[in-house]
């Protein structure tokens, strides 16, 4: 025998990206001094973009002025109240869609249309229906909110496993029961994975909902920074909404941790 | 690629027009340069200065960009993607010419005695409540299309004159505001003319106050370029300005004083504004529409400067931006000060 | 409680699958259902169990269950059928829960099960920490704690790999003598139907029917692997099925 065979080239690395966490960090640490120190050399001007260090400046003395909380307050409270009315019918609508043949037959074409509805474009007529005050802006994030979550639930309630279903009648449970023990918690992660995506939808409808009539918020304050040209604030407001999707993202993460700990 | 040969080409038709009106004084020579408009009445001194050849006679080769709102007017100017338009003063405006993108170089349209100018209005419902003067106002719902805008400005100097308080609710678009107006969600607003006085004749809002009672000789809209045309393309702003100018006077003849043929002006106007009504519909919007365009574009500075004390004293604008950061006063006239 | 199937037939659409099945499965006993693939062993159970309608017969419950009885008809599935976000002792609960035993009683019961099927250290455990066969040992507890008159096992050992599958016949055959109970246990492996059946029902190929019920007399007590009259009955059954087996695939691969 030959002992002198060549060994066999390895070809199995690659294909499976692992998460570096600092690298996610540095790139944004580079872009930001960057456009520092471009606006500072003055080959990126003032029209094109802010100084980063001026938009953290006005984003303290928003901060310090009390003005941050004073916007930030009732976006927050429209974004909840919204969202709340939004996903909480929307996850009902979705089981009942997943549960009865009549309600699917007459809803899924019904969402269909509704979903690639700009809802900005509603947005004139909910002011009619719900009043400039705050029942417009509620209306807007619920609605926008409401089509992804239908369609996010009543997918993962069509992906429960009919095994445990037709478990659950073998051993008599009640409707009630199997909805509540079996389909609710079988379809948690396809709801908790659309609620990702229609929160995110909220928080860009928050921008549209303060378009009419709001005096407050982080949407009023960009669409004012917008309409003034003013850079520094608009960057300070866009970086608020920013900190605002990492936040419920990871508050999301967070609840997936806690719920769905039984995943493998 | 077809763009810049469409260029060249109007460069050249252009030329041979300017070549015929030899006789106008020609401090530029058969420049193409782009104007902002919207489609306006206000907007009417350019649109006469094209049609009747003035900016060809001045040695300029006009073409229209047409815009919905005056914000993103001002930044094309600022961007360079338009060289001449007219606007109101808004915020916007002035924090472009704090950064040094842009220059006020001439007056447009004015509030003057005499002329029926700008309405603040109420809505039904807050009339029939008993919202019948300006006054009557206090504590109202005043309807803005942004914070920093014109609309904003009106109210606020009414509101401080009468020494009552508003909320200003934005709704940033005129159709916006005339729904919510309608359907009594705001109760306060003011508005040109010509989209004042249909509103009040339909009984869905009422007149009451005119904007010159407290803001006498406001300054509505001026001229304004980019800062590098103001500072270095003197020949070709000032051309710019004797067309509009010629224009304005065109316009005051026609529709204020009655020295010209106002039919044949306002088959003029029709051509740029209210284009999508017939004509017999068209005329009383653009005859009530009619305001004073100053008269060689003069700039009224002590109305530039209130507007500017104002935008600072609300926050809006930095307070250290002083009033030669906004205007260029070298090009026109200036009135009032 | 005896269970009695008369004259089954079931069709899906012009499809015919089952053809008159006529049955008894005595109390006390285990019988098992094997035949070839596509026969329709597991629709078979699904009626027996009221999961599902046969087209023509009808399936009898002969006497009362006894007392204490929640479920009558309890299934044992393949893949177990765990909810993956409870705990052993969770799933067990979950079918006491609706006939409101809760509490002590429930945990009595609930201790009680998974020492007969040694899973008391698991209690707390989630399905995913578990092996197969502690999986299947957990649906087995949570059958038991119904107290059920007839146990309707669907391939319950198939998901297993055999060292498992031998453990838990093991223990099939061990809680059967300590308290009989009834079953009816559908398999395709004929090593598992004559270690547990009473009787072996051997089906047909589609439309399924009934070719013969093998009687093993031998006690379970008694059955061991490799055991010289088991292997004789396996091969009789064999014989049985293995030109329905053949027939049956090449019905599946002509389509």
């Amino acid at each position: 025998m030959d002992n002198t065979g060549k060994s066999v080239a390895f070809r199995g690395g690659g294909f499976a990206p692992q998460s570096r966490r600092w690298v996610g960090v540095l790139v944004f640490v580079a872009l930001i001094l960057f456009v520092e120190w471009g606006t500072r050399a003055g080959w990126i001007s003032s029209l094109s973009l802010p100084r980063p260090s001026d938009v953290l400046d006005t984003f303290r003395q928003l901060y310090d002025s009390g003005l941050l909380f004073k916007h930030l307050l009732p976006s927050l409270s429209r974004l909840f109240v919204g969202a709340l009315i939004g996903a909480s019918i929307g996850i009902a609508v979705g089981i009942m869609i997943g549960l009865f043949s009549y309600v699917r037959s007459g809803l899924v074409p019904l969402v269909a249309a509704i979903f690639p509805i700009p809802k900005i474009a509603l947005l004139p007529l909910f002011v009619i229906w719900f009043g400039i005050g705050e029942g417009s802006k509620y209306a807007l994030i619920a609605f926008g909110t409401f089509t992804p979550t239908v369609v996010a639930t009543y997918g993962a309630v069509d992906n429960v496993d009919r095994t445990l279903i037709r478990m659950g009648q073998s051993f008599g449970l009640s409707w009630w029961s199997i909805v509540r023990k079996i389909v609710l918690p079988g379809a948690m992660p396809g709801i908790l994975s659309g609620l990702r995506i229609s929160l995110a939808i909220a928080i860009i409808l928050l921008v549209a909902a303060e378009m009419l009539g709001a005096e407050y918020g982080i949407g009023a304050y960009i669409l004012e920074a917008g309409s003034l040209y003013d850079l520094e604030r608009l960057f300070a407001g866009v970086l608020i909404l920013s900190l605002l999707g990492v936040l419920i993202s990871a508050l999301i993460g967070t609840l997936e941790r806690r719920l769905l700990g039984w995943r493998t | 690629m077809t763009h810049l040969n469409r260029r060249r080409a109007l460069a050249l038709m252009g030329g041979t027009v300017a070549a015929a009106g030899l006789a106008a004084p020609a401090y530029a020579q058969n420049k193409t340069i782009k104007v902002g408009a919207l489609r306006f009445t206000s907007h009417s001194a350019s649109f006469i200065a094209l049609e009747r050849g003035y900016f060809a006679e001045a040695g300029l080769n006009v073409e229209f960009e047409f815009f919905q709102a005056a914000t993103p007017m001002a930044v094309a100017i600022a961007s360079g993607d338009v060289d001449y338009a007219v606007t109101a003063v808004s915020g916007g405006l002035i924090n472009l010419a704090e950064k040094g993108a842009i220059k006020v170089i001439g007056g447009a349209l004015s509030e003057e005695d005499g002329i029926d100018g700008q309405k603040y209005l109420a809505s039904d419902a807050a009339f029939q409540a008993g919202v019948t003067s300006c006054a009557a106002l206090d504590g109202k719902r005043y309807a803005v299309t942004q914070a920093g805008s014109s609309f904003h400005y009106m109210g606020s100097k009414m509101a401080q004159a009468e020494g009552i308080d508003l909320s200003f609710v934005p709704l940033q678009k005129v159709g916006a505001i005339i729904g919510a107006m309608k359907s009594g969600q705001v109760d306060g607003w003011s508005i040109v003319p010509h989209i004042a006085k249909p509103l009040a004749g339909s009984g869905a809002l009422h007149i009451i106050g005119n904007v010159a009672d407290y803001l006498p000789d406001y300054q509505v809209t001026t001229v304004f370029t980019s800062a590098k045309n103001a500072a270095d393309e003197r020949g070709q702003t000032e051309s710019f300005l004797n067309g509009f100018s010629k224009g304005a006077d065109d316009y005051a003849a026609a529709m204020i004083d009655g020295t010209a043929d106002q039919d044949a002006m306002v088959d003029l106007i029709h051509k740029y504004v209210y284009t999508d009504r017939e004509r017999a519909k068209a005329a009383p919007s653009i005859i009530n529409g009619t305001m004073r365009i100053n008269k060689g574009a003069a700039l009224n500075l002590a109305s530039i400067q209130d507007q500017l004390d104002w935008f600072q004293s609300e926050g809006l604008v930095d307070a250290g931006i002083s009033i030669d950061q906004l205007v260029d006063t070298s090009y026109v006239e200036m009135i009032g000060a | 409680m005896d269970i009695r199937l008369e004259g089954i037939s079931h069709s899906y659409d012009t499809f015919e699958v089952m053809r008159d099945i006529s049955l008894e499965i005595p109390s006390g006993q285990i019988v098992c259902i094997v035949g070839p693939s596509g026969c329709g062993k597991s629709t078979l159970l699904r009626f027996i169990g009221g999961l599902e309608q046969p087209k023509r017969g009808r399936v009898l419950q002969l006497g009362e269950p006894p007392k204490g009885c929640l479920n009558p008809l309890t299934y044992i599935f393949q893949d177990f059928a765990l909810l993956p976000w409870r705990s052993v002792s969770g799933n067990i609960s979950l079918v006491l829960e609706d006939h409101g035993i809760k509490g002590a009683a429930a945990r009595t019961i609930i201790e009680d099960v998974l020492a007969r099927t040694k899973l008391t250290d698991f209690a707390k455990a989630l399905p995913k920490q578990l092996s197969g066969g502690m999986k299947q040992r957990v649906a087995i507890a949570r059958a038991l704690a119904v107290n059920p008159a007839v146990m309707l096992m669907d391939e319950p050992l198939s998901a297993l790999d055999s060292q498992t599958r031998e453990l838990l016949m093991d223990d099939l055959v061990e809680l059967w003598i300590r308290q009989p109970f009834t079953a009816v246990y559908v398999t395709h492996n004929l090593a598992e139907a004559v270690r547990l059946g009473h009787k072996v029902v051997v089906l047909s190929r589609r439309p399924g029917q009934i070719r013969e019920v093998v009687d093993i007399d031998k006690p379970l007590a008694e059955r061991e692997f490799g055991d010289a009259d088991l292997d004789r009955a396996q091969k009789h059954l064999w014989q049985l099925m293995r030109d329905e087996a053949r027939a049956a695939d090449a019905e599946l691969l002509n389509g």
